[in-house]
């Protein structure tokens, strides 16, 4: 019975394994082991080039801020717009495996703004984000977002819809909302701390 | 022959992954809920601390 269920479910018996790990990380102390480290490497994005002209030029981090944010938008239409197809409430008249595949390439694009301009801004802050909770906990929804749309929904939605659960599909969008809703909040609760 | 087992491998990987899309998309869904509660109590006690 073990046997077969480790052959039969590899995807979902790693998950869990990863899930239980993460929450044993998280409370087992392991953050705060490796947290006094990375004060060195948040300290030296400070003086790279990017740190610098973060720092001493307003208006190029105003213009990064600006273009990280037509990301999020683009990153959050594309959410929006492929998890509300899923759940049957906008675009009704197109085919769901149309939306969820165009949705996915300007969300990949959106993303690739996101991150790039997002390392940019935080070379130009880094000694005052590395000291906000909230920092560290949009890394990790950020992280998860990531995972879950590349190791989870994709691969689900690989398959054809119409075949899938109903519930697990439904089930899947709203937490993939949920999960950007929270990278998106927690990013501009970074601009309001500290 | 190996239609069917083609046919079965897919079927076994469907599952797998509806399995574990549903385990992670429940924790996110509780995980969630349980966060945003909580940020908005905290919110509400300081409105109340600070206006009775």
């Amino acid at each position: 019975m073990n046997a077969v269920m480790l052959t039969s479910y590899p995807r979902t018996l790693t998950v869990v394994a990863v899930l239980l790990t993460l929450l044993m990380l998280a409370y087992g102390g392991a953050m705060d082991a490796v947290y006094p480290s990375l004060l060195g490497v948040f300290e030296w994005l400070e003086t790279t080039w990017f740190g610098v002209i973060g720092k001493t030029w307003g208006a190029a981090f105003a213009f990064v801020e600006a273009v990280h944010l037509l990301g999020l938008a683009l990153l959050g239409g594309c959410v929006l717009a492929g998890d509300g197809r899923l759940l049957g409430v906008v675009l009704t008249d197109v085919p769901v495996q149309t939306v969820v595949e165009r949705t996915h390439r300007i969300f990949v694009f959106g993303l690739s703004i996101c991150i790039a301009t997002g390392i940019f801004m935080a070379c130009g802050v880094a000694t005052k984000i590395y000291y906000l909770p909230v920092y560290w906990f949009k890394m990790l929804a950020l992280s998860a977002g990531m995972l879950f749309h590349f190791q989870i929904r994709r691969p689900l939605l690989g398959h054809d819809i119409q075949n899938l659960n109903p519930v697990v599909v439904k089930m899947v969008a709203v937490a993939s909302m949920l999960v950007w809703f929270m990278v998106a909040a927690t990013g501009r609760w970074i601009g309001f701390s500290g | 022959m190996t239609h069917e087992i083609t046919s079965d491998n897919k079927n076994a990987k469907m599952k797998d992954d509806q399995a574990a899309a549903l385990v992670v998309a429940q924790a996110f869904i509780v995980f969630s809920a349980i966060y945003w509660f909580t940020q908005i109590e905290s919110v509400r006690e300081l409105l109340q601390l600070a206006y009775g």
